[in-house]
């Protein structure tokens, strides 16, 4: 970057003189600069604030009605009773959201190995531009093919299980009408392995190299670099990745809706279909004609949006922590 | 990946040998699982999209009833295009401006402002959805590719903050320095040196957040909320790509309305790829002068 300070030569030219008048015209510049750029970060958030104060105030009548611990741990909806109760699809959406993480992390995990540990950086490149592929093709994209081609093939697989372990244990078991908890988490869980790999390859790759090298000279094998060296130095980055893709996870709406079955009943067997809180808006805030059902649809945002901040704070929280004790370790 | 000397430093023993031998088999497993859902996706939309993409699936409009045979998908492109196009114009400027702003105003309240974005990006795009229901629907009475347009700019802001963000702070001391030593002033600064600096960074950053708008979905629902007919003005219902998409998709049962649904998720796809594609092949490129 030597060679592009095109400034360097002409920096002798007569900008000094008259450097007061300069300086009093460059502040009022500096402020008027300031003030457009915190005005625009000001307004920006004042504008989405002001539509978050909205969407909740207008919950108010379904949270004077039911009060917002009754709405949140009500185990019913039915909008044709004017009974809404938030549970069935609070269950759903972390349902979903741990199926995704528990198929996704050790996938993202082993990808982040390859690419940062095993893979030259020639063919890692690559890799990971490919892995990123999958968060490339929009939510509604996955959805349409996992209706008509994921589902279908889940199946047959599905009433396997439910038929034979399903008799022991009940959250394998029946009814198995293809779309489902499983199949939601399923998909949910493409959309997020590039996510959670990200990270994790940014965390792996972020190990001090002295470290790695001690533990080489020492004789270890990379094995021994990974369990000694990467996966101890990187356990809060990871956990950082793990929160994050839950944040990702909880939040994925139009797949979900398109092969979770929707279903206003909360069903133990995975392979049940249900709602989660995204979906259950997605599909019916449009048709919500009966009195409450859209308040009650919004409130159901709100709670999906007080989750979402809370695990996603905590994934920031997380992730700087972990940056912040790389730095100290350095 | 490893220095010559260090090989020589290789153990020997089977034993160890052989478990990283399997750690790294099964490292290459989760690639191969990963891409199984990709290969196949890619497939069936190819397959099945090609099918039913010819001249008149650009150029003409959807029949009235999704299960009748033939229409295109013209106004569902052109609805796209022309909301993601409004939301750029929107969130580019106040997201340049937003970064700048965290850049300029030093540490603890950009850390803040760093926070709020980032927690802002990680919001469903369904809650985002909501919000621009409560205020921007509610206000004007009816649904609106306009109201559309600020959920996609919201759901762009993001991204294009931190890309700018980074960009900035990324760009080389002697280049401040030598602003500096001009004599230009802060304003001055960013608009003629720094910003023509980072701006193919910048420029990357805003391609990707466009390519991530574009194949949105549940932003739209109660804002766009899609319209079966052409047309253009922004303050009425439009239809979007992945609107189209998800409508066709819940009457697939209809085999109009799948190859529908297919044919539209083909030309979706092309148009996020090319978006993000060119964006990837600009990081690539300016990596080696400006990136880490």
């Amino acid at each position: 970057m030597a060679q592009d300070d095109p400034g360097a030569t002409e920096s002798r030219g007569p900008e000094g003189l008259g450097s007061q008048v300069l300086h009093r015209r460059r502040l009022t510049g500096d402020a008027i600069f300031r003030a457009v750029t915190g005005a625009a970060a000001v307004l920006a958030f004042a504008l989405i604030a002001l539509m978050a104060y909205d969407s909740i105030s207008s919950t108010g009548p379904v949270f004077d009605r039911f009060g917002i611990w009754g709405f949140v741990t009500g185990t019913r909806w039915s909008p044709s009773f004017t009974v809404y109760g938030a549970i069935p699809f609070i269950y759903g959406t972390l349902l979903t959201g741990l199926i995704s993480v528990l198929i996704a992390v050790p996938i993202a995990i082993g990808i982040a190995l390859l690419v940062t540990e095993f893979l030259p950086r020639r063919v890692a490149g690559p890799v990971a531009m490919v892995v990123d592929l999958l968060a490339a093709v929009p939510s509604v994209v996955w959805g349409l093919w996992g209706l008509l081609v994921l589902v279908p093939t889940l199946r047959p697989f599905e009433q396997a299980v439910a038929g034979s372990i399903g008799h022991v244990l009940p959250f394998l078991g029946p009814p198995t009408p293809g779309p489902s908890y499983f199949a939601a988490g399923l998909i949910v869980a493409i959309m997020i392995i590039p996510i959670v790999a990200a990270v994790t390859r940014e965390v792996f790759a972020a190990t001090p190299r002295l470290q790695r090298e001690a533990v080489l000279a020492l004789g270890g094998t990379r094995w021994d670099v990974i369990r000694q060296v990467v996966l101890p130095i990187g356990r809060t980055g990871l956990f950082a990745a793990i929160i994050l893709g839950l944040g990702r996870a909880i939040g994925e709406t139009i797949a979900v809706t398109l092969v979770i079955g929707n279903s206003t009943n909360m069903a133990g067997s995975i392979f049940a279909p249900g709602f989660t809180l995204a979906s259950v808006i997605a599909n019916e805030f449009n048709e919500a004609t009966e009195s409450l059902h859209p308040e009650a649809l919004i409130a159901l945002g709100v709670v999906l949006l007080a989750i979402a901040v809370m695990i996603n704070g905590a994934g920031v929280l997380v992730r700087r922590r972990f940056e912040r004790g790389l730095n100290r370790a350095r | 990946m490893l220095a010559d000397p260090v090989a020589l430093l290789r153990p020997t023993s089977p034993a160890r040998q052989f478990r990283t031998r399997l750690v790294m088999a099964l490292a290459f497993a989760a690639l191969v699982v990963a891409l199984v859902p990709l290969a196949a996706i890619a497939w069936y939309v190819i397959s099945k999209g090609i099918a039913v993409i010819n001249l008149d699936f650009f150029t003409q409009d959807p029949p009235g009833d999704l299960s009748a045979v033939g229409g295109g998908i013209r106004n569902a492109i052109v609805g796209t295009m022309e909301m993601t196009g409004v939301a750029a114009v929107i969130a580019v400027p106040v997201g340049l401006l937003v970064a700048i702003f965290d850049v300029e105003v030093g540490r603890q309240p950009a850390l803040v402002i760093r926070f709020v974005i980032d927690v802002l990006g990680a919001l469903p795009s369904i809650v985002v959805g909501i919000f621009v229901y409560s205020l921007v629907v509610v206000a004007q009475g009816h649904f609106s590719g306009f109201a559309g347009s600020i959920a996609l700019a919201i759901i762009m802001l993001p991204p294009i903050v931190v890309t700018t963000e980074e960009m900035l702070r990324l760009l080389p001391r002697p280049i401040a320095e030598g602003a500096r030593a001009l004599g230009l002033s802060r304003w001055r600064s960013f608009l003629s040196v720094f910003l023509p600096t980072a701006f193919s960074g910048i420029f990357t950053g805003v391609l990707l957040a466009i390519s991530r708008a574009i194949g949105e979905t549940a932003p739209l629902l109660f804002t766009a909320l899609g319209n079966n007919f052409f047309s253009l003005d922004m303050s009425e219902p439009m239809q979007g790509l992945p609107l189209l998409i998800y409508r066709n998709a819940l009457n697939s049962a209809f085999p109009a309305a799948e190859a529908r649904a297919f044919g539209a998720a083909l030309t979706l796809v092309v148009i996020v790829l090319l978006f993000n594609l060119t964006g990837r092949w600009m990081v690539a490129r300016s990596r080696p002068s400006g990136g880490r």
